[in-house]
C-alpha cells in the first residue's frame, strides 16, 4: 500500500472521441503554421502584410496578448495565498498552468517577427542594459521558470503537506511582484518611447498589468468551463462568483484607465497626440477597434458578469471569457498600430516605406497594414499550440490529482 | 586657447536657405549606397519655413498637400522650406537605445551605426525613431541594375564591424551612415558632396575654427523635433523671412 507515486504520468486517462477530435485539430493547425513559417523562412518577412510605417503586426499583438494571458495564473494562486482570498484557490493548478503555457507561447511568439531569427541567441551573448527588450525577455524566463517550479511543488504528493504549504506560500511572495514586474516591463517596451505619443504614457503599465489580470482570469474561467464541461471538472459556487467579481472589476479599471488616456489627449488638443486617437474613435478608419474594446469586449461582458441570473449559466460565462479577451486582444491592436501608423513628421513625401511597384508611390504619410495568410496562419497555430499545451496540462493535472487522492 | 581636440565630433549644418529641393543629395545617397528600390536613406521634406519642431505645420493642421513641392497656408499667405531628412546621429539616440543586441551602435566620433551582422531584425528601433528615417529589409533587395553601384566594397569599423556592405542582408535594418568609409579617409559624405547650392556643410563640431561648429553655435540653427531631448549632430539654418529678427 501507498506506494510512491512520483510518475502518475504513466497512467493516462483513455483519450475519448471529443479529446481525440479536438487534439487532431490543433495538432494540424499546428502543423499548417509550422510550414506557413518555413514558407516566411525562404522568402523574408515580405512575406507579411509589415512595412516600414507600420512595422510590426499580428506577431507583437499576439505576442503582447499571450504575454497578458499568462498573468492570470499567478496572480490567482498568488492572491489566493497572499490576500487569502480561500475561494479562489481551487482555480490554482490551472491558473499556473495557463501561466506557464502561455508565457511559453509568448517567448516563441518573438521568433517568427525577428528577420534574422538564427541571431536570437546574441541577445544573451551581448544584451542591451538599456533596452527594455532585454530585460522583458529576462523577465519572462523567470517567470516561466517561477510557473513551473510552482506547478512542481503543488504536485508533489510525497512532499510533506506543511512543508509543501509554507514552500507554496513562499513562492506566492515571489510571484506576484514577478508577475506584476512581468507585465510593466511588457508596457515599458511600448510606454517609454518618446517617439510615438500614443505609447509615452505613464499609464501604460498599470494598463498592462489590469488588462493582463482580465485576460488572464478570462482564459482561466475558459479553461475550467470547457473543463466542466468536458470533464466534469466542478468548482464551488463562490469560486464562480469571485471570479466573475475579479473579472468584472479588472475590466471596469482597464476601461478607466484606457478611458483617462482618452480624456486627456481629447482636452490636451495636441495633434500629434490626437492623430492616432482620431482614427480609433467613431468616425475613424480604425473604429471598429473602438466598438470591439468598448462594446463588443466592454459594456457587454461586464453586463454579463455582473448580472448573477446571467453568469450562473456556464454558457454565458464562457461567452463573457471570450468576449473579454476579444476586447483585450482589440485593446493590443489598437495600441501597436496607432502608435505606429502616422509617423511624427506628417511633412510630404511621407515615410518610405522600403517597398516598390512600378507606377505606385514608395512613400507614406499613414501606414497600411494588412496581415498575410502567413502571418495568420503563424498566429493561429501559436494559439492551437498553446491550446494543445493547456489540454496536456490539464490532463496531466487530473491523472496527477486521481492519483494523490487514491494513493 | 590650444584647441588639441583629438576626437572627431562629426556633425552637419543644413542651410535652408539655400536648399532648392532638388533631391540630389537624396539620390546620389541612393547611389553611393546601393539603395533597393522603394529604400530612401535621405528625403527632402516639403515644409513651412522654420519648421523642425514638428508642432508648427503638418502637426497642426493637416499637411498642405500630400505631393512635395506645394506651400503651405492660404493664398496669399503662403510658405514653403525644404526640410532634408536623414538619421540625425543624435547624441542620445533613442534606436541605440532600444536596440537589444547593440547591433545599433554610437562611435566616439558620434556616428550612428547599424553592424548587419548582428542586428536580429526586431525593428525595435524603427520603432524607436521620431524620424522615420530606417528602412528595413523586408526581403531580397529589388535593384533596378544587376551590377552594383556606389562604393560597392565592404567597410568595417576599426573594431571589424560590418556598418556597410553594398548588398545588405535579408532581415536587418539599415539607414544614413554618414558616410562613414568617406568620412573616415577625409572625405566629406556623399550627400554633401554632390549638392549643386553647397547647402549642407559638413565637419568636426569638436573644432570651434570650423564653418560647421561655427554655424551650428551662433544661435540661428536648429535641431529637428529638439523637444523631444534627443540632441541631433545634424542643425538646421531656418529660412530667414523679410521683417524677422
Amino acid at each position: 500500500m501507498a506506494a510512491r507515486v512520483d510518475t502518475p504520468g504513466l497512467r493516462p486517462v483513455a483519450l475519448g472521441r471529443t479529446s481525440r477530435i479536438w487534439l487532431s485539430l490543433l495538432g494540424i493547425l499546428v502543423f499548417w503554421g509550422l510550414g506557413a513559417w518555413i514558407y516566411q523562412l525562404t522568402q523574408g518577412l515580405i512575406a507579411t502584410g509589415m512595412r516600414d510605417v507600420v512595422s510590426w503586426g499580428l506577431y507583437i499583438f499576439s505576442f503582447a496578448f499571450f504575454v497578458g494571458l499568462s498573468a492570470g495564473g499567478l496572480i490567482m494562486a498568488s492572491g489566493a495565498e497572499v490576500f487569502g482570498v480561500k475561494s479562489l484557490r481551487p482555480l490554482a493548478p490551472i491558473g499556473v498552468l495557463t501561466a506557464a503555457a502561455c508565457v511559453l507561447v509568448a517567448a516563441m511568439t518573438i521568433i517568427p517577427d525577428l528577420g534574422n531569427p538564427q541571431r536570437v541567441w546574441e541577445i544573451f551573448r551581448y544584451p542591451n542594459w538599456s533596452s527594455p527588450l532585454v530585460w522583458d525577455i529576462l523577465i519572462i524566463i523567470v517567470y516561466f521558470a517561477f510557473a513551473v517550479t510552482d506547478l512542481a511543488v503543488m504536485h508533489r504528493w510525497t512532499m510533506e503537506a506543511g512543508k509543501r504549504r509554507r514552500t507554496l506560500r513562499l513562492l506566492a511572495y515571489v510571484g506576484l511582484p514577478t508577475a506584476v514586474l512581468l507585465h510593466s516591463i511588457t508596457a515599458w517596451i511600448f510606454g517609454l518611447q518618446i517617439s510615438r505619443p500614443w505609447w509615452n504614457t505613464a499609464l501604460m503599465a498599470p494598463l498592462f498589468v489590469t488588462s493582463a489580470i482580465l485576460s488572464g482570469t478570462a482564459l482561466i474561467a475558459l479553461v475550467a468551463l470547457v473543463a466542466h464541461r468536458f470533464d466534469r471538472f466542478e468548482l464551488p459556487r463562490e469560486t464562480w462568483t469571485a471570479l466573475a467579481a475579479l473579472m468584472a472589476t479588472a475590466l471596469a479599471v482597464d476601461l478607466f484607465l484606457v478611458g483617462s488616456d482618452y480624456v486627456t489627449i481629447l482636452w490636451g488638443n495636441v495633434p500629434r497626440e490626437r492623430a492616432a486617437l482620431d482614427l480609433i474613435l467613431p468616425g475613424g478608419s480604425w473604429q471598429w477597434l473602438f466598438w470591439l474594446e468598448w462594446v463588443v469586449g466592454g459594456l457587454v461582458p461586464f453586463v454579463l458578469l455582473v448580472t448573477p441570473r446571467f453568469r450562473i449559466r456556464p454558457a454565458v460565462f464562457a461567452l463573457s471569457s471570450v468576449l473579454v479577451m476579444v476586447g483585450v486582444y482589440a485593446f493590443r491592436i489598437e495600441l501597436v498600430v496607432g502608435g505606429m501608423i502616422k509617423p511624427l513628421l506628417q511633412l510630404p513625401p511621407g515615410n518610405a516605406t522600403g517597398s516598390y511597384r512600378l507606377g505606385q508611390t514608395s512613400f507614406q504619410f499613414q501606414g497600411i497594414y494588412h496581415p498575410t495568410w502567413v502571418e495568420y496562419g503563424i498566429v493561429t497555430a501559436l494559439a492551437a499550440f498553446l491550446a494543445l499545451l493547456i489540454t496536456i496540462g490539464y490532463r496531466w493535472l487530473r491523472s496527477v490529482e486521481r492519483a494523490g487522492a487514491t494513493a | 586657447m590650444a584647441a588639441e581636440t583629438t576626437t572627431k565630433r562629426w556633425g552637419m549644418v543644413i542651410d535652408q536657405n539655400r536648399c532648392i529641393g532638388c533631391w540630389t543629395c537624396a539620390v546620389g545617397c541612393k547611389e553611393i549606397n546601393n539603395e533597393p528600390l522603394g529604400f530612401w536613406w535621405n528625403r527632402i521634406l516639403t515644409a513651412a519655413p522654420g519648421d523642425t519642431t514638428g508642432e508648427s505645420s503638418a502637426t497642426v493642421a493637416d499637411p498642405a498637400s500630400e505631393s512635395i513641392d506645394v506651400p503651405h497656408g492660404t493664398f496669399p499667405e503662403l510658405d514653403m522650406a525644404y526640410l532634408p531628412v536623414a538619421c540625425q546621429h543624435c547624441e542620445d539616440a533613442p534606436c541605440v537605445k532600444v536596440c537589444p543586441v547593440g547591433a545599433t551602435f554610437r562611435r566616439d566620433d558620434g556616428t550612428v551605426l547599424v553592424d548587419y551582422e548582428r542586428c536580429i531584425g526586431c525593428r525595435y528601433c524603427i520603432a524607436a525613431c521620431p524620424y522615420g528615417i530606417r528602412v528595413f529589409n523586408w526581403g531580397d533587395a529589388d535593384q533596378p541594375v544587376d551590377f552594383t553601384i556606389g562604393y560597392g566594397k565592404d567597410y568595417r569599423t576599426t573594431d571589424g564591424r560590418l556598418v556597410f556592405t553594398p548588398d545588405r542582408p535579408r532581415g536587418v535594418v539599415e539607414k544614413c551612415t554618414l558616410c562613414v568609409e568617406r568620412i573616415d579617409t577625409g572625405e566629406q559624405p556623399f550627400c554633401v558632396e554632390v549638392c549643386p547650392v553647397g547647402a549642407r556643410i559638413f565637419g568636426d563640431l569638436n573644432d570651434p575654427e570650423s564653418e560647421v561648429a561655427q554655424l551650428a553655435d551662433d544661435g540661428g540653427a536648429t535641431q529637428l523635433l529638439p523637444d523631444l531631448g534627443t540632441n541631433p549632430r545634424i542643425f538646421y539654418l531656418p529660412v530667414e523671412q523679410e521683417g524677422s529678427v
